[in-house]
């Protein structure tokens, strides 16, 4: 048994009927194999209707009677190793009046949960600490060029403790690479496209005969491509190509790299129990989604492999008043001067704990629930890179990925597909916090404060002192708050004139401005416009009051008319918009899906929720361009981005009733 | 027992209906009739309802489950045991679940054989086709606008033989 041992374990898999285990001691990379073959579990609601199939199962699968523990209770049912075909077939059998559990656990986390082991760790109590050394070797792999269009093999950057630059023919700068990679042996590879280069150095190698060296065994694990929707937005996940024995991470793709760095990933992997490789390409949900399978697992509880128990049975009313979001205030559009935020950490899972919020616990308050259970030790751990981060910023990464998987864990409450989920639970969620913010209102306004904006686990308030409201509302919300001071702070408006409840930006008394919401801080904004917005604020950032905010008009409003007069010759490169596309046909005429047709026109693959780059060519007509082929832009709509930026920063002028902040209109162009 | 979808057409327990409609048309015979008082009526929706903003909120013996997987749908059919069963069509509920229309267009069906069932959707899809199969009745009410404004089936053999284009130029060809 593996329990309790202590090794680095680099990366797992499923192999040969058996778990790879990769693990790293004194310099050295060992691979070691344990013979694996776990059962799935299945319950009859009617056993004696189903005695054939079960008679069947005995006999061809040696399947075993045994009790099942869910997170409900225990389930009479049977212990079955057969494969995902046989799973398949006793559901339709059974017309589908049976329940399975642990049918799609992942082999190596099921593993690596039942012995009670995790990676990136060799010591079994680090599993919820910020502090774990490493001595992995890590090397970067940049090559120059776009992986979708590149024809022949550009220019490769291996960066170790010096960069090699390898360039010329095809086949010598391959046998370059993989000679100075297998001399340098890495544990950790980090390559920008990762994921679209590996097939294609997969196929160069074949071409030109050389074994493609990234793997320690020769063995790397294909993974498909796929398109789905989270939170509302189309996301496009690329096919990977994983070696094994080492970790690949796609340094441009990997949403746990950009957040967390190389810290960030280990410690996803020692959270959920699977290769690094393998949770450096997850979103924030599969990682909590995965977190709480080990824990299950780990817990001896039964992971439920369809989600067939619906909401419980209510009246219109009930549900009506049950199904609501989180309480948002809107606020007044202007410029408000010393300003504090409230902040709620980790707000959500923090109501989870405390009021005991788990699909078991509804209707059944007295039984201590698992999602508290398990979400418990990683808010204490929150709470702690939290602080920490302050004054340590290699926290930051590991402090960004527990932020996310705790921002997550609520809305997975409610995801059709949780395994530990259910309606009631996330509905219950957002009434507590509705409660909490509403009361820590009143506290505030007994306490003279005056509220301006609120959104859901966050207010702004204008008063003093706001220790002894922080102080006041911890104890009587039992949740901890962070407060954050404005020398100023300017809630911009919408289009009717009322306030805006995600678009502000305010300076912090360090100087930096905190910008959410605006031209500059939007994915898609064109860089020419990003860095004209961008500029202003720094300029802004210079005054600590209103007044001499508005002493910087002219510095700023200067900006804007060199950017309106750059605009005409300004690099084409400058005006690309980057937009994750959720469909492929648009029914209705519009930019991006002119930008789609174009970019399949010169010859990319595109797919529901991949991000493209595209250029407006011309507005009206509904032309773009793909961004290397892009020559000229559309100056008319360019011009009415770089506008509607700018109306962001006037606004903040005495709410922009500078005269010179109305815009005459001249032959389509706003003029200021 | 019953309910009048549209003057004259009324719909009885112990039956599945698959019933395509406007929206207003469903809720309006929710809404007007008494008897849903007086009975137990179950709705089951699904990740989103067009249905459920309409109905009166003082609808006393008016329930809801709702369903957001295939087989959360097949359970709460199953479990189901009220005299009227509404189910509000959503094709979600089967993308990646295909194999889930068969048991739950028979689960619609013995419910059917005590209950008043009824499957509605605003506009049928390739889903609502599949499970509407079974049902006993199939009625659809369409708005004047829209039976005005489909082709007709001899107006797509022309243009398939080379007539005019339906909707297109009619009045000069030069050739």
């Amino acid at each position: 048994m593996l329990r309790g041992t202590a090794m680095w374990i680099l990366d797992s898999a499923y192999r040969n009927g058996g778990i790879d285990l990769w693990t790293k001691e004194g310099g050295a990379v060992t691979r070691v194999h344990h013979p694996y073959d776990p059962p799935f579990l299945v319950h009859f609601a009617d056993p004696h209707a189903s005695h054939e199939m079960i008679g069947a199962l005995e006999e061809r699968y040696s399947a075993e009677e045994c009790t099942i523990r869910t997170v409900f209770g225990s389930l009479p049912g049977y212990r079955v190793v057969a494969d995902r075909m046989v799973v398949e077939a006793i559901e339709e059998q059974a017309q589908y009046d049976v329940q399975l559990f642990n049918v799609d656990v992942r082999r190596d986390q099921r593993f690596m949960a039942e012995q009670g082991i995790f990676p990136c760790s060799a010591n079994e109590n680090d599993r919820f600490s910020h502090e774990v050394s490493h001595d992995l070797d890590v090397i970067t792999i940049r090559i120059h060029g776009e992986p979708e269009r590149s024809a022949n093999l550009p220019e490769v950057e291996l960066v170790h403790k010096r960069t090699e630059r390898l360039a010329g023919p095809e086949g010598t700068i391959l046998s370059d690479l993989f000679a100075l990679f297998s001399a340098l042996d890495p544990d950790v590879i980090l390559m920008p496209d990762a994921d679209a280069w590996m097939p294609r150095l997969r196929q160069l190698a074949e071409r030109h005969g050389l074994p493609l060296p990234f793997s320690r065994n020769g063995k790397y694990r294909a993974m498909n491509s796929r398109s789905y929707w989270s939170y509302g937005r189309m996301e496009h996940k690329d096919a990977a190509l994983v070696p094994d024995g080492r970790v690949l991470i796609d340094t441009e793709r990997s949403f746990v790299y950009r957040e967390g760095g190389l810290e960030g990933v280990l410690m996803s992997a020692r959270l959920s129990g699977l290769s690094p490789s393998l949770v450096s390409r997850f979103t924030p949900g599969t990682l909590i989604s995965s977190y709480e399978t080990y824990e299950a697992i780990r817990r001896g509880i039964a992971v439920p492999f369809r989600k067939s128990d619906g909401e419980t049975v209510r009246r219109i009313s009930t549900l009506q008043a049950a199904d609501r979001g989180g309480m948002m205030f809107q606020p007044r559009p202007g410029v408000f001067w010393n300003v504090e935020e409230i902040d709620f950490t980790s707000m959500y899972p923090s109501i989870i704990v405390q009021v005991n919020l788990s699909p078991e616990t509804i209707g059944h308050p007295e039984r201590r629930g698992f999602l508290p259970e398990i979400l418990d030790p990683l808010i204490s751990m929150r709470i702690r890179t939290k602080q920490l981060k302050k004054t340590d910023p290699a926290i930051e990464g590991i402090d960004s990925i527990l932020k996310w998987m705790l921002v997550t864990c609520f809305g997975y409450t409610g995801y059709k597909n949780a395994k530990f989920g259910m309606i009631e639970v996330h509905e219950g969620i957002t009434r507590q916090s509705r409660e909490i913010l509403l009361r820590t209102k009143e506290i505030a306004e007994e306490m003279d404060f005056t509220v301006l904006h609120g959104i859901v686990d966050c207010l702004w308030v204008q008063g003093d002192p706001v220790e002894l409201l922080k102080a006041r509302v911890e104890k009587e919300t039992g949740l901890s708050l962070e407060v954050e001071h404005f020398d100023w702070i300017v809630f911009e408006p919408l289009a009717d004139g009322f306030g805006a409840y995600n678009r502000y930006f305010g300076r912090l008394p360090d100087g930096s401005i905190k910008v959410r919401g605006i031209a500059a801080r939007r994915h898609d904004t064109p860089e020419f416009i990003r860095s004209m917005q961008q500029e202003m604020l720094t300029e802004m950032s210079y005054a600590g009051t209103v007044a001499e905010l508005d002493a910087l008009w002219d510095t700023v409003h200067a900006r804007y008319r060199d950017a309106v007069a750059q605009l005409p010759s300004a690099p084409v490169q400058e005006m690309v918009i980057s937009r994750r596309i959720s469909r492929l046909t648009y029914a209705h005429r519009c930019i991006e899906g002119a930008a789609v047709r174009a970019c399949r026109r010169h010859g990319l693959t595109v797919a529901p929720g991949m991000k493209i780059q595209y250029v407006v060519t011309d507005a009206r007509r509904y032309q773009a361009e793909p961004v290397w082929c892009a020559k000229i832009f559309d100056q008319q709509y360019y011009r009415g981005l770089l506008d509607k930026a700018w109306e962001e920063i006037a606004f903040a002028f005495r709410n922009g009733n500078q005269p010179e902040c109305q815009p005459v209109k001249c032959a389509g162009l706003a003029v200021w | 027992m019953q309910i009048e979808i549209r003057k004259g057409m009324n719909l009885y327990p112990g039956s599945c209906n698959a019933v395509v409609a406007p929206v207003h048309v469903m809720v309006s015979a929710i809404n007007s009739n008494a008897d849903l008082q007086r009975f137990l009526f179950l709705y089951i929706g699904g990740n989103y309802s067009r249905v459920l903003s309409g109905i009166h909120r003082d609808s006393t013996n008016f329930e809801i489950r709702r369903a957001f997987t295939a087989h959360q749908l097949l359970s709460v059919l199953r479990e189901a045991s009220h005299t009227i069963v509404l189910v509000e069509h959503d094709p979600t509920l089967f993308e990646g679940a295909g194999k889930m229309l068969a048991p739950v267009a028979r689960a619609l069906k013995d419910a059917g054989r005590e209950s008043l069932v009824i499957l509605y959707t605003p506009a049928i899809d390739r889903t609502f086709a599949a499970l509407m199969r079974q049902a006993d009745r199939i009625i659809e009410i369409a708005a004047a606008e829209d039976i005005s404004s489909r082709v007709s089936p001899r107006a797509i053999r022309l243009q398939r033989n080379g007539g005019p284009l339906t909707g297109g130029q009619r009045t000069l060809e030069v050739g």
